[in-house]
């Protein structure tokens, strides 16, 4: 907040923001140099801590749960100076499309929703890619349909895919921390230039304690360069600013149709583009644990947690389980799939959500390039817990189909 | 931050309900402690219970309420609280392990539970 606005808060007049004391350092730095203390932390708080150090010009919140608390921690960090602007918005859609204009300006904006808000706003959030605005929403699941629940779900995260955003998909709360600050740095490399996602299993995550290791807030992210975009950011200062960067594109005639399709593609590239980043930064787009293995797991979010125990439990009992994590799910990690499993015989999809969004992006992967028999399951919704003798259940009925 | 010492394992908590289960081991005994999600962040606390393991490769055990640390699951509200048990706890494990070390025949302190796996 400027110092003028703190004061009208009831700041003293020498104060200073804290975010103006902390040092900038190169992402490497942050992601890979700098020491780290272990902290036992919620997601949300973890989220805090990335909040803190990610150079934020801009948070725009809209309450609902799971997400609000986070979305509290960050007004609690716009008191103490870390965040420039912050303000409470007037609904989803509202949010989504202030973020937009936001990113338009050419600031680091973020913003976090769960289930019903996300879908509330998917609006504007299906317009971003277009637009090629940078920018970070953390997206805690929820149930999103009728009965409503408010416990984990992530069937929200299939209404993203096929958008042009960037979605990571965080398994716990180290994840939580890691995955939003690596995300404003993709986001806002020129050959990417789009909005990313950072989702997470509400509750488990959000609203559970876990350790996190996380550098000293003293330090954090370079800001923002808004000229430094493939769609150079609006300048406010010299009117009138141009929303499209090619008006023809906003009629409706045969040339506009094919700009569309191009300006699509474009979009499309740019996801792929964002993967040299992601693995640089998140260390790889999967990990894998047991390579080679003839029994596989494909997981992501929270199912991956409780795959690592299914794996541990049969590594006692003598047998070699594989565990594919899945980090990033736009871009899609192909390659690295296809590689991992390449050996494998039965592979076990374990999800979050009633459509078997990942089962289905993995058979498209692996349709023609692999012999493994992919199990429809093991899945688990509305708020269902999925206990570890369940994936271990699926893996001993896998091995009875296929010897 | 909670103890790392005679910590075994630390892994998601099996049930599926989400959270956390840290396991202490000291000889024999050991110390369970869950950190499960809750609604508000100032509900989350531990469910600690004392437990003795199987004498086996695979780490099961079962809680053991037979000692003098505690006769039934405990609750600690912070992380202070349960790294003050766990320094008692310790202590008193590899002493009773040198007790039982002195007895004719080790007695069973141990009964059946849904817990241990």
């Amino acid at each position: 907040m400027s110092n003028l606005t703190a004061q009208a808060e009831g700041k003293p007049k020498d104060w200073v923001p804290k975010g103006d004391l902390q040092k900038v350092v190169t992402p490497e730095q942050m992601f890979f140099e700098l020491p780290r203390e272990k902290l036992f932390i919620t997601g949300s708080e973890a989220a805090r801590e990335a909040i803190r150090r990610a150079n934020v010009d801009v948070a725009i919140s809209y309450p609902i749960t799971p997400q609000s608390e986070t979305m509290q921690q960050a007004g609690y960090l716009y008191d103490d100076g870390y965040i420039k602007e912050y303000y409470r918005g007037e609904e989803e859609i509202g949010v989504m499309s202030a973020m937009s204009g936001a990113s338009r300006a050419g600031v680091r904006c973020l913003t976090a929703t769960a289930g019903p808000g996300l879908m509330r706003g998917l609006e504007a959030i299906s317009s971003w890619p277009g637009a090629r605005v940078p920018l970070v929403l953390l997206d805690m699941c929820r149930v999103i349909n009728t009965p409503l629940a408010i416990q984990p779900d992530n069937i929200e995260m299939s209404f993203l895919l096929n958008t042009g955003l960037l979605v990571l998909h965080a398994e716990n709360q180290q994840d939580f921390y890691d995955y939003p600050l690596a995300a404003f740095m993709v986001s806002e490399e020129v050959d990417v230039t789009l909005p990313a996602v950072v989702s997470t299993d509400g509750f488990f995550v959000t609203h559970a304690r876990g350790p996190v290791e996380i550098p000293s807030e003293e330090y954090k992210l370079p800001p923002r360069d808004g000229w430094r975009s493939a769609v150079p950011a609006m300048d406010n200062e010299n009117p009138p600013a141009r929303l499209s960067r090619d008006a023809p594109i906003q009629k409706s005639n045969f040339i506009s149709y094919h700009m569309h399709a191009s300006w699509q593609q474009e979009v499309f590239a740019a996801v792929e583009r964002s993967a040299k980043y992601f693995r640089k930064y998140l260390n790889g787009l999967v990990e894998v644990i047991n390579p080679g293995a003839e029994d596989f797991i494909i997981a992501s979010g929270s199912a991956v947690s409780q795959a690592r125990e299914a794996v541990r439990q049969e590594g006692e009992n003598g047998r070699t389980v594989g565990l594919v994590k899945v980090k990033c799910l736009r871009p899609f990690p192909k390659a690295e799939i296809i590689e991992a499993v390449k050996d494998a015989k039965r592979i076990l999809i374990p999800e979050f959500n009633q459509a078997g969004w990942m089962q289905k992006e993995v058979c498209s992967v692996l349709y023609g390039r692999s012999k493994a028999i992919i199990s429809d399951g093991p899945r688990v919704f509305g708020g269902m817990t999925m206990p570890t003798e369940m994936i271990l259940e699926w893996l001993e009925e896998a091995r009875k189909r296929t010897p | 931050m909670v103890i790392q010492e005679n910590l075994l394992l630390q892994r998601v908590q099996p049930d599926g309900q989400g959270g956390i289960q840290l396991l202490y081991k000291v000889n024999q005994y050991g110390v369970s402690a869950i950190s499960r999600p809750q609604e508000e962040i100032f509900m989350i606390h531990w469910e600690v219970d004392v437990i003795k393991y199987h004498n086996q490769p695979n780490i099961a055990f079962e809680p053991c309420h037979t000692t003098e640390l505690a006769s039934r699951p405990l609750r600690f509200n912070n992380d202070k609280s349960l790294n003050e048990f766990l320094e008692k706890a310790f202590k008193y494990f590899a002493e009773l392990e040198t007790l039982e070390q002195l007895l004719p025949e080790s007695r069973d302190t141990t009964r059946k539970s849904e817990i241990g796996r």
